[in-house]
């Protein structure tokens, strides 16, 4: 079995062919996560027991010639702030070390109705407050490009499983740029999804008018199927809507037909050689498909790293309250505490890493009275005029593209000290997160681990619930890439 | 502006206990950042209005009724660090 050349329809088909089972493809992933994980440092816990019985089930079904889903099997990797009931769900932090998911998410959920067999749970930066992954209270994950470079963050272990061949594919979170970041840097492909399409149901909440679920993969028709599989309605999100047929990928003239916008603003002199160079290249390969391009322009992106730091910090504080030692685990060195308050200032200050803390504080302090129009409300206002440069950008291009990030994987230490300049990192994935739209982030190419090479990733950015265009776009580029 | 007393009173409320190490560098990411986030001032914004949300969702209801929790009793105490028969228990709020 090559792990690395297998893909989530490869998978499928093999499986039909009997060519292996699902039980020796889990035990195969097992083999290489075993051979790597301590050099990657991918998981926080593996679920090697239930991924056999989840497999065994898919395999007897095949025999007794039922149909199967495309995902069946699948061995997938999940980022621990996706709950999965019975197994703990720690966000890589102290405050829940000891804390089992007494339900399944909604992804989760719709995964297991789709066969699909989950590996373990992946590092992250604490709580996903991270663009490097050196933010986890367990573990540093290495890059398995460069393994004294970051893997990015905050999904950090999910890309680097990925990339490492440690996962089939994986779900990681985005709220500012934690899938299409680590992708980039990993040089898989990462999907955030239209705010609304995935339910975040079951996902531990950090900025809730931000946060979406999306899939990593290999190629990009492997994150359309895991995509197709999770997203829809859910009761329990209200803000998750109905799909229906608009997750549908485009074929080769519908993409021509697609108008491309590239914004001046995201083509800067910050960004790295290897970085513009990637992108040239991508762009020629566009312009070999008959693609149209055209300049844009979106010229509030450069006050989104502000606006995200001040709105993300104010949901956050809001949403990590309810981790008071009371309701969630309690840290062990707590339970002697007598009052209320000790309990909750103890289990608090043990628990949460020095980022949670910083966040915590800024957000209580922007939503302070005297403060809160200065900083909050201003942030708000500016928040709609970034949306407003991409609503007026879509009335003439249908997908934009832009570097992922501004610079390859950076090595470890490099920005851990500096909150300003890992939160910069984030600066040209937060605008489509602010607003709400559905980007991609792929691979320029194929980077073979050990080639030396550092993965460049670009991104394209759809109109809402558009993921069709950007998903459609995208493999029709792999394709090029395969034929040339 | 933003003040060693500023910071202890935020902490309170947010229920953190910050050690001395941790005030002193706390004070000097939010000077950082305070500075950082200046350039938000210079953007006019009359007029426009706060984008509070995500969603094009608008009320989204139910009908209001009862209905069995999906969730089995146990399983939602299970992870209390203290209950006793079913229910959480706390320490008690006034003292």
């Amino acid at each position: 079995m090559n792990l690395s050349d297998l893909t989530i329809r490869k998978f499928n088909e093999s499986l039909l062919r009997r060519e292996f089972s699902a039980a020796e493809a889990v035990k195969e992933y097992f083999g290489r996560i075993e051979e790597k994980e301590e050099e990657i440092g991918a998981y926080l816990t593996l679920l090697k027991e239930s991924a056999l019985s989840q497999a065994s089930e898919v395999d007897a079904a095949i025999s007794k010639g039922k149909k199967i889903p495309p995902l069946a099997g699948v061995p997938l990797a999940v980022k621990d702030v996706i709950s999965i009931e019975g197994v703990r769900t720690t966000a890589a932090s102290k405050i829940l070390e000891n804390y089992i998911s007494s339900y399944d998410a909604a992804v989760i959920g719709k995964l297991k109705e789709n066969q699909a067999v989950f590996l373990g749970k992946t590092n992250l930066d604490e709580f996903a407050m991270g663009a490097s992954t050196e933010n986890s209270a367990f573990k540093k994950t290495k890059n398995p490009h460069d393994l004294t470079r970051v893997p990015g963050g905050s999904s950090g272990g999910s890309a680097a499983a990925v990339a490492a061949d440690m996962a089939l594919a994986a779900l990681g979170s985005d709220t500012n740029g934690s899938i299409r970041q680590p992708a980039s840097f990993c040089g898989v492909v990462g999907l955030k999804p239209t705010y609304g399409a995935v339910s975040r149901h079951g996902l531990l909440a950090l900025g809730s008018s931000l946060d979406q679920i999306g899939p990593f993969a290999k190629t990009v028709e492997d994150a359309a199927i895991i995509f197709k599989a999770i997203s829809g309605r859910d009761e329990f999100d209200p803000t998750s809507v109905a799909y229906g047929s608009r997750s549908a990928t485009l074929d080769l003239d519908e993409v021509r037909n697609l108008r491309i916008g590239i914004p001046k603003e995201y083509f800067t002199e910050g960004i790295e050689k290897t970085v513009g160079d990637g992108l040239e290249e991508a762009m020629k390969k566009f312009k070999n498909l008959k693609i149209k391009f055209e300049e844009i322009s979106l010229p509030h992106t450069k006050y989104s790293i502000s606006v995200y730091y001040i709105i993300l910090p104010a949901e956050a504080s809001t949403n990590l309250a309810r981790y008071d030692g009371i309701r969630y685990a309690r840290i062990p060195s707590v339970s002697g505490s007598s009052t209320l308050k000790e309990i909750y200032l103890k289990n608090r200050s043990l628990g949460f890493g020095p980022e949670p803390k910083r966040r915590i504080l800024f957000g209580a302090f922007v939503l302070s009275a005297g403060y809160y129009d200065a900083y909050y409300a201003k942030a708000q206002k500016v928040r709609s005029l970034i949306k407003w440069d991409f609503d007026k950008a879509f009335e003439k291009v249908d997908v934009i593209f832009t570097p992922t990030t501004p610079t390859t994987a950076f090595k470890f230490g490099e920005k851990a000290n500096d909150p300003l300049a890992m939160y910069l990192a984030d600066a040209f994935t937060s605008p489509s997160s602010l607003s709400g739209l559905p980007a991609i982030s792929i691979p320029v190419k194929k980077y073979e681990i050990g080639s030396g090479e550092l993965p460049v990733g670009f991104q394209l950015i759809g109109r809402y619930f558009r993921e069709a265009d950007i998903l459609g776009l995208g493999e029709q580029y792999e394709k090029l890439e395969i034929s040339n | 502006m933003f003040s060693e007393k500023d910071l202890e009173s935020l902490a309170d409320l947010v229920r953190l206990e910050l050690s001395e190490e941790e005030k002193k560098s706390l004070l000097r990411d939010f000077k950082k950042i305070l500075a950082y986030f200046e350039e938000l001032k210079s953007v006019d914004t009359d007029g426009v209005s706060p984008m509070s949300g995500g969603t094009f969702e608008t009320n989204v209801f139910r009908e209001d009724g009862s209905e069995d929790a999906k969730l089995p009793a146990e399983k939602s105490v299970g992870q209390f660090p203290e209950k006793e028969s079913g229910f959480l228990k706390v320490p008690p709020v006034f003292n």
